[in-house]
């Protein structure tokens, strides 16, 4: 048993690990030749809602616990992860012998994996909410869901409405042969809804999203009726939009669009692994001028109530805010401790896994550009002759080693004449990442967080994405 | 690979389920219970960075009482009582469907190639000479060409589905699946290309994806100046990059629930002509070895093959158990019942109405990829696209982008564009002539189904917007 069993004591928020028995499968590991040697158990409380036409569609409470052993052996990794964790003891050798497998067939050219140094710590870190979501009954996730789907529906127009909930609770414990031994904990919770507009033969949808780190609190500081109606108006504004042009064209882009603007055209060539293993247009160009003065991109785990916020990354180092791109310059690459080691660099906490099965990746967190010197949508919308105006993502995709991507808007305007005008659906924008960058050419001053999000990378993990509005002078839209 | 005892052991944990859910008197219950075992290598840089094992596996309930339900889900069962009184509270605030029942048992059909046993001897070593035979051979096909990115997959699922109304059926499922990301990283210009092949059956040779991948990584590198300006006119999709988007919007098209409460593109039309008269789609649960076979959908219901769209008309909807009764009781459609068309998402997730083995067919098909280059005449061959995932379902409309683009002009490749818009109409682009090629692959996942398609020749509904 790699696992403590306590009898009457809420394991939801108590150390689930056997340190001495662990502490021992991991020296056993150094015994059998491996360098480094770590487990990391994530449990996670969760429940999911959905509500269709008012209606309650599913409500899923479930508790997931896995681990994932990860063990470095002659500069090569083996991984063995498990839901089974009383596996895990006989699974030590094994996974060294898979380690030693993959090493003895590198080249002799090729470098062996190494890990940056970090500090050892042993600590325990569990971000405080206002709300917490392992108190929160099913009847209040019902009234809040409720709320929020009642506002999407009021139009005959709106043929169908459908509102979701999740909650989680996030408890990690990360060992290592190292001697690290951290648990930390933090909550998710997030809300949304998508309208579904039917007028004739148009049919449209609008969804949106609100959530972040922090427990139901998080939910409680939004207006889900607000939220609701402006969903319903926007489907309704859909039916009548006209499809989008076709061209090279300048674009402005609110702040949620702007989030996935920079996650998939920056972020994502940002992450070492991937100009690690050369499928990164970025590569190389550390120090060298990719955007325009204006252009500054942080990526910030510690923004807390974002939702890629974490206090302590998946290989227990502690995270920080990396400066991307300032003034135009790239001046940071996303790290884990691999790649940190490999590029001569500091690990700035970028290691993320899905959950307890999965082994850490280089990952983003919030990632916003700051700020710039316009004060409304506007005065940058000002010199515009013909143009689009496009708001709300419905995601987006990078080919990081091309360097091109792709986004889509929930709703668009065209801009004459220096003015919004009629609405568009279905508005897509595409370009190279180290050409659009340079045609960003005007930020509003107030820059935030927008709606929560996905990053799918293999692995699905929770992003926070956002600016200012940001006018782009030529991009591709269709 | 797996225990010896999986079945026996997986089957007994179930039944332990089952009486904990009779302790509390739960009139209706059905678990579905999965371990899945296997073995993983990752490729990065044009080497063999990582190999992992493990297994992974859970139990989902799903518990009716008078038309209400609940349902919940555990790793082990030390927890089950707690969880199934959480789900039994649940049931009892639920909204109550009339009808709504778990299905009772009946014969289901055997299908064939779905577990090979052989993979239950595979060693990590056997996996790891299969990464360096790939790495090799993509050096070996263009000295230039790297795998960037990609890994191999093997693996074998133990499941089982076991109600209060006689449903008992276990079984056993193996895959073996690889992907390789190639790129040519040459004069400060890097293509690249994905492909990635699977079948349920051990893969003891190199597929031609692995080639293919090569061969798109290095005919882009041939750009061509074009004039800017959106075209509408005729491509032709390689069935990974048409896949996609069908599956955005045809299988959501077809989804009773969205049929009846009009939110299908489709609504309606039963009876009429879709798409054109030239085309049929079908669900075939039993095509042996199939990507998402299955004899019993995933509410134990038994599969049958099923024309959707015949000759351009279409048929009929798919509908599951839940989703069928809500749609009488809310008078959306007079009568309705399951079609065994239940989907799930693994244990963690409730039942939804999908599809299986999607097939789309054309009596203008077996084309050879001459034929359909020369029909073209001048146009595009779209290899892949970003972006799928942002199509319209409920219009059919799509955006999207590519970098993996051919121009042609009377029937020969002229060299590749940059990057390029690909938007249109999915809907509109099917109504009119459609042309396949004769090579019909699998595309998509095991598990929320997969459509069989070979290269696309649309003659309209796609325009193309050079960058």
């Amino acid at each position: 048993m790699v696992v403590k069993r306590i009898n009457g004591q809420d394991l939801r928020r108590s150390k689930i690990l056997d340190r001495d028995k662990i502490s021992k499968s991991l020296e056993q590991a150094t015994s059998f030749g491996a360098s480094y040697a770590e487990l990391r158990l994530v449990s996670s409380n969760s429940t999911s809602m959905a509500l269709k036409d008012g209606q309650l569609e599913k409500s899923i409470p479930a508790n997931d616990v896995a681990a994932t052993l990860r063990i470095l052996a002659d500069g090569s990794w083996g991984v063995y992860s498990t839901t089974d964790l009383d596996s895990i003891a006989n699974a030590i050798e094994s996974t060294t012998k898979l380690a030693k497998s993959v090493a003895s067939r590198r080249a002799k050219g090729d470098s062996p994996i190494t890990l940056a140094e970090v500090p050892i710590i042993n600590d325990e870190i569990h971000w405080k909410t206002q709300r917490d979501n392992l108190d929160l009954e099913f009847d209040q996730r019902l009234e809040f869901l409720k709320e929020l789907d009642s506002a999407v529906s009021d139009d005959d127009r709106i043929v169908s409405s459908r509102s979701g909930w999740s909650d989680e609770h996030i408890h990690t414990e990360l060992l290592t042969s190292e001697g690290m031994d951290r648990t930390w904990s933090f909550q998710r919770t997030l809300i949304n809804t998508m309208a579904t507009a039917r007028d004739g033969s148009d049919l449209v949808s609008y969804r949106t999203r609100a959530g972040g780190e922090g427990g139901w609190d998080v939910i409680e500081a939004v207006d889900l009726q607000d939220i609701g109606e402006s969903a319903r108006k926007s489907a309704i504004r859909l039916l009548s939009a006209q499809r989008a042009p076709s061209g090279t064209m300048p674009l402005i882009a609110d702040p949620d669009l702007t989030g996935v603007y920079i996650h998939e055209a920056l972020g994502h060539p940002c992450e070492a692994d991937l100009v690690a293993s050369g499928d990164s247009c970025l590569a190389g160009k550390l120090g060298d001028k990719i955007g325009n003065d204006i252009v500054t991109v942080s990526d910030d785990p510690t923004i807390r109530g974002g939702y890629g916020a974490y206090p302590i990354d998946d290989e227990g180092v502690d995270v920080r805010e990396k400066k991307l791109i300032v003034n135009g310059v790239l001046k940071e690459y996303l790290n884990h401790r691999q790649t940190a080691a490999e590029f001569g660099l500091e690990p700035n906490g970028g290691a993320r896994a899905q959950d307890g099965l999965h082994h850490p990746l280089v990952r983003m967190s919030n990632t916003v550009i700051h700020g710039g010197s316009y004060d409304t949508l506007e005065d940058l919308a000002e010199d515009i002759q013909y143009g689009v105006y496009a708001c709300g993502s419905r995601g987006g995709q990078v080919d990081t080693g091309r360097g091109s991507f792709q986004f889509a808007a929930q709703e668009a305007w065209l801009i004459e004449n220096g003015k919004i005008t009629t609405p568009l659906k279905d508005v897509s924008v595409s370009g190279m990442t180290l050409e659009i960058l340079k045609n960003v050419n005007g930020l509003t001053k107030e820059a935030n967080l927008a709606g929560p999000g996905f990053c799918g990378k293999g692995q699905t993990v929770p992003v926070g994405d956002g600016g200012p509005i940001m006018r782009i002078s030529d991009a591709l839209v269709g | 690979m797996i225990p010896d005892d999986i079945t026996e052991n997986l089957d007994n944990k179930t039944r332990e389920i089952a009486k904990v859910c009779k302790s509390l008197n739960i009139s209706q219950w059905e678990i579905i219970a999965e371990q899945s075992y296997g073995y993983e290598l990752d490729i990065e840089a044009g080497k063999i960075t990582m190999a992992s094992g493990g297994g992974a596996g859970g139990f989902g309930i799903r518990i009716i009482n008078d038309g209400k339900y609940a349902y919940t889900y555990v790793n082990s069962l030390s927890g089950i009582e707690k969880a199934l009184l959480e789900a039994k509270k649940i049931c009892d605030v639920s909204p109550s469907i009339d009808g709504f029942e778990l299905p009772s048992n009946s014969d289901a059909t055997e299908v064939k190639g779905m577990y090979d046993k052989s993979i239950l001897s595979v060693e990590p070593e056997f996996l790891l000479s299969q990464g360096d035979d790939l790495i090799s051979h993509v050096g070996s096909l263009d000295s230039e060409a790297k795998v960037t990115g990609g890994g191999i997959g093997v693996g074998v699922t133990a499941s089982q589905i076991l109600s209060s109304e006689g449903i008992d059926q276990a079984g056993l499922k193996s895959s073996h699946g690889l992907g390789v990301q190639v790129s040519i990283d040459k004069d400060e210009k890097i293509t690249s290309s994905w492909q990635s092949y699977s079948q349920s059956g051990l893969i003891d040779f190199i597929p031609k994806e692995i080639d293919e991948a090569v061969h798109w990584a290095r005919v882009t590198r041939n750009v061509v100046e074009v004039d800017k300006g959106a075209v509408d006119g005729k491509v032709v999709m390689n069935g990974g990059a048409f896949t996609p988007l069908f599956s955005m919007v045809v299988p959501s098209a077809i989804a009773g629930e969205k049929y009846y409460n009009k939110e299908s593109l489709w609504s309606g039309k039963i009876g009429t002509r879709v798409i054109s008269e030239e085309l049929t789609i079908m669900d075939n649960p039993h095509l042996e070895g199939g990507k998402a076979s299955a004899g019993r959908d995933a509410e134990g219901v038994p599969t049958n093959v099923r024309s959707l769209v015949s000759n351009g008309i279409l048929e009929q909807v798919n509908w599951s158990v839940r989703d069928s009764a809500k749609a009488v009781q809310q008078g959306l459609v007079e009568s309705a019942s399951t079609t065994g068309s239940a989907q799930r998402g693994g244990y963690q997730s409730v039942p939804y109405t999908g599809n299986t083995n999607m097939f789309i067919t054309s009596k203008r098909g077996n084309n050879s990829t001459e034929e359909l280059l020369s029909k073209m005449g001048d146009g595009y061959i779209v290899n892949s696209v970003m972006g799928a995932h942002t199509a319209n379902p409920t219009s059919g409309d799509f955006s999207v982008t590519t970098s993996s683009i051919l121009k042609v002009e009377e029937g020969e490749v002229v060299g590749a564009l940059k990057q390029a818009g690909v938007s249109g109409n999915m809907a509109k682009a099917l109504s009119g002539i459609v042309e396949f090629g004769g090579d019909v692959r699998p595309r998509g996942s095991y598990s929320s189904g997969s459509v069989y398609v070979s290269d696309v020749l649309l003659h309209e509904g796609v325009r193309i917007n050079p960058a």
